[in-house]
């Protein structure tokens, strides 16, 4: 097959030659601008926590009356719920804690090495009770775990801690000790009316805030007593398989042993959803767009091909008398078609990557990488080839002795 | 002959409706993307209280440490918040029209009723003025009298679902709730009243739902409220009773003002300059004076209310309907050149260029017309998806009147523009080439 002759019969019909290029090129900077955005978005809320979160349930509960003003009662009951909660047939292990990870909601200070004349490291903190490792479904890494004695905490006149024994994730040891000697170390607040002894790292996890890009496998843990007259809050892990068991029984469990609150149970899955439901949102409707688009131009390449082989048709007869076979005829309209979605795909590649730096720049997208592009381009390729196969087959049709007929 | 012209074009769709209907809903797919995703970036930008924005201030003071901006990327910036004790006095002034520091928590309700559980209401802790600065509107009732703010008066006012829940809807005003350890007495119910940003706080859910209950400011000790949105400190400060951080540095207050004309504002501004200097001399304030006072729009603005994805979307939606465009272009081409013998015929019987012109770009605006039509309906059914990704009540986009006539402003302009070639270039087709053929 001769690219000459086709290239000089697509001249004479620059228009449809134009319009199909046009198309493909922007089809292809969107489509290819909207996978690479989706695949972001997807990266973010498929990204593991680093807990074992398929097997956390999330108790939240919420207590009125007025036992709750004094701080005993609350530090019994919280207490009371956690030995309940870890005899709960298929559960693991429980633990009260201040926020929930990934939830969007939590605390976070600054710390930096003792005496340090640095800035600050930002630190999200959860304030936990006993068994957060276990709880969780994190590892030790180094050190050791909470002891009872890190609970005996000593305040001072004002109420405050000056001093606790504390873990952390490997990426906060790393911030805080860039040189790898944060064991055993003590670190500070800003003014140094707070310090903290690290005496165990544990595995990396997510904290609450997964837009914290950098920083969001920081934590630090607090041991304490985080329920208060507002809101006590549980994690409790299950055992692979007794999930659905668990969150079906907790919440009356906690009703019996205090009623004077409102008791929610949510599944961390559930929180997940939550927080990324924007990305999902973007996933969804970008990849919708990015299929009807791709349903458009194929339309679009089916309608204009359909319309060249009907302008062709007497051509067509013509070479179909001269000893063309249907193959022939196929492949002339199919390698025409390469050339138009080929020469489109170029330009798109331009478009694309135009597209791309301006939604860096108003829209946070990412960069996008050489194999999408690439990919990006074969999808469209192969689209274009089949949306003009159809008219192509029906120029087969043709049959040779309409070139004798003059009209 | 408009009307002539447009048989014409309906008798030309009409003879080949499968041509027909991939023109049709090639454009109205087209009109019903662009349209839903550019009302999504409509609804997020536009102004949420149009009739007084330009009077209503967002205060802010620059509290923060010398050597610690509050934020480190533009420290020319000062906090969104601020804190209990500036509140307190910043509100002495007698300058706004109307003023109020707010912030959300959360309390729990009891209801009466045997069938109900208690449960959390999300909470707005103001002063009586919030509902007229803003004005929120009331079913029944109205805000509670200035008095009742510094008892504080347990008085409450109702969102309209929580009314709903605790009175079936009636008219409760007079009645009592009980919230937390005591009772309140409902002195207003409120209408619907969900303005699409939450402007007046930001801080955290800023598309979210205003709050279901609000409360004199004053209950923030009593109650020892915290607030449930952002609340930012620098400086360490010691004890942990609720009276050691109202005292402390911790920014959680929302403040605004209403100023009703230039003189207020400068007066305002000259206040708050006043205010910090006497501040500086008691040690706090250590950044240079750095007070901002506001308006609507501009707030939302330096704060990035409308989110990236937003911007994306919008630009996704021009792009869509490009596409969609050339496509119809392409498809017009086809048929109107398929038709050229026909138009010879015409041509030579006498039809001037011009009418065969005017012919086509008629059919390709009814085209773009009923493209529009179906495609404004499509987009209606694509927001309604859009809000249902959302968890209940995080969005509610709809098309107004606005949106509708884009949306048909496009579609015209869409089938203006495809139809302008194809039209043009049967127009020209030689009277005599195509006798000939046939």
């Amino acid at each position: 097959m001769q690219f000459g002759p086709i290239f000089r019969a697509l001249m004479h019909n620059k228009t449809r030659f134009l319009l199909i290029t046009l198309e493909v090129a922007f089809t292809l900077a969107i489509v290819v601008n909207c996978i690479n955005v989706t695949l972001d978005f997807r990266r973010q809320y498929t990204e593991p926590s680093g807990m074992d979160e398929d097997n956390l349930v999330i108790v939240s509960t919420q207590p009125f009356g007025p036992d709750f003003k004094e701080e005993e009662f609350v530090d019994a009951l919280e207490r009371e719920d956690l030995e309940h909660l870890r005899v709960f047939p298929g559960v693991v292990d429980a633990v009260s804690i201040s926020a929930i990870p990934m939830s969007g909601g939590g605390s976070a200070t600054g710390r930096k090495p003792l005496d340090s004349e640095l800035e600050g490291v930002t630190v999200p903190h959860y304030t936990v009770s006993q068994h957060v490792v276990d709880a969780l479904g994190i590892e030790i890494i180094a050190g050791r775990n909470f002891e009872p004695g890190d609970f005996e905490l000593e305040r001072d006149e004002n109420g405050d801690i000056p001093h606790r024994n504390v873990l952390v994730t490997q990426t906060m040891a790393d911030a805080l000790f860039p040189d790898g000697d944060a064991l055993g170390s003590l670190i500070q607040n800003d003014e140094g009316q707070l310090t903290e002894t690290i005496v165990g790292i544990v595995s990396d996890m997510q904290n609450s805030w997964p837009s914290f890009l950098e920083g969001k496998n920081r934590v630090l843990f607090f041991p304490g007593q985080p329920a208060n007259s507002r809101r006590m809050t549980y994690v409790v892990r299950a055992e692979a398989g007794a999930m659905d068991s668990v969150f079906t029984g907790i919440e009356s469990r906690m009703i019996e042993t205090n009623a004077n609150r409102i008791v929610t149970v949510e599944t961390h899955a559930e929180f997940r959803q939550e927080t990324f439901e924007a990305q999902l949102a973007m996933v969804k409707m970008l990849g919708s767009v990015s299929l009807l688009l791709l349903v458009i131009t194929s339309l679009g390449i089916v309608g204009l091909t359909a319309f060249s082989v009907t302008q062709r048709v007497r051509q067509i007869g013509t070479r179909r008398a001269l000893g063309a076979t249907k193959g022939d005829i196929i492949r002339y309209f199919l390698v025409e078609n390469w050339i138009i979605t080929g020469i489109g795909l170029l330009i798109g590649l331009g478009l694309t990557i135009g597209l791309n730096i301006l939604l860096v720049n108003v829209g946070g997208a990412p960069k996008i990488e050489w194999p999408l592009m690439v990919a990006g381009m074969a999808l469209l390729w192969v689209t274009g080839v089949i949306a003009a196969f159809v008219p192509a087959l029906r120029a087969t049709s043709v049959a040779p002795e309409i070139a004798t007929r003059s009209v | 002959m408009l009307a002539y012209q447009l048989k014409i074009a309906f008798k030309s769709l009409k003879r080949n409706p499968v041509l027909s209907s991939v023109l049709i809903g090639g454009i109205a797919l087209g009109i019903a993307v662009s349209t839903a995703f550019v009302t999504v970036y409509y609804m997020m930008a536009s102004d949420p209280i149009p009739d007084k924005s330009d009077r209503l201030f967002a205060v802010q003071l620059d509290s923060w440490g010398a050597d610690n901006p509050y934020d480190d990327e533009r420290p020319e910036e000062a906090p969104m918040q601020i804190t209990y004790q500036d509140m307190v006095g910043i509100m002495q002034s007698d300058i706004p029209t109307h003023q109020s520091g707010m912030y959300r928590s959360s309390l729990t309700v009891l209801p009466d009723a045997e069938s109900d559980r208690p449960f959390r209401a999300t909470t707005r802790l103001c002063f009586s003025d919030f509902f007229e600065m803003f004005d929120v509107p009331f079913a029944y009732g109205g805000p509670w009298d200035s008095r009742a703010d510094a008892g504080p008066e347990p008085v409450v006012v109702l969102s309209r679902d929580v009314n709903d829940r605790l009175f079936g809807g009636e008219d409760s005003v007079g009645r009592t709730v009980h919230i937390e350890d005591r009772d309140f007495k409902v002195v207003g119910v409120l209408d619907e009243w969900r303005p699409m940003v939450k402007y007046y706080d930001i801080t955290n859910f800023e598309f979210g739902e205003s709050e279901e209950i609000f409360v004199p400011f004053n209950f923030n000790r009593s109650l020892e409220l915290y607030s449930s949105g952002n609340t930012m400190g620098w400086k360490f400060y010691p004890g942990n009773e609720y009276e050691d951080f109202l005292q402390s540095e911790s920014v959680f207050i929302q403040m605004w003002v209403q100023l009703d004309s230039r003189e207020q504002r400068q007066d305002y501004v000259s206040f708050l300059n006043a205010y910090t200097e006497g501040q500086k001399e008691l040690g706090r304030f250590e950044r240079p004076t750095n007070n901002k006072v506001r308006p609507v729009m501009k707030w939302l603005e330096v704060n990035e209310v409308v989110p990236e994805e937003a911007k994306l979307m919008l630009i996704i939606a021009v792009l869509f309907l490009m596409v969609c465009s050339i496509n119809l272009i392409g498809v017009l081409l086809g048929k109107f050149l398929a038709r050229a013998p026909e138009v010879g015929v015409r041509r030579a019987l006498g039809a001037s260029r011009r009418s065969v012109f005017m012919q086509h770009i008629i059919e390709c605006e009814l085209i773009g017309v009923l493209g529009g039509a179906v495609g404004i309906v499509l987009s209606i059914v694509a927001l309604k998806l859009i809000n249902g990704l959302f968890s209940e009540g995080t969005f509610r986009f709809a098309l107004d009147l606005n949106m509708v006539g884009a949306g048909v402003l496009l579609s015209l302009v869409a089938g203006l523009i495809a139809g302008l070639y194809p039209a043009w270039r049967i127009c020209r087709v030689a009277p005599a080439s195509h006798l000939k053929l046939q």
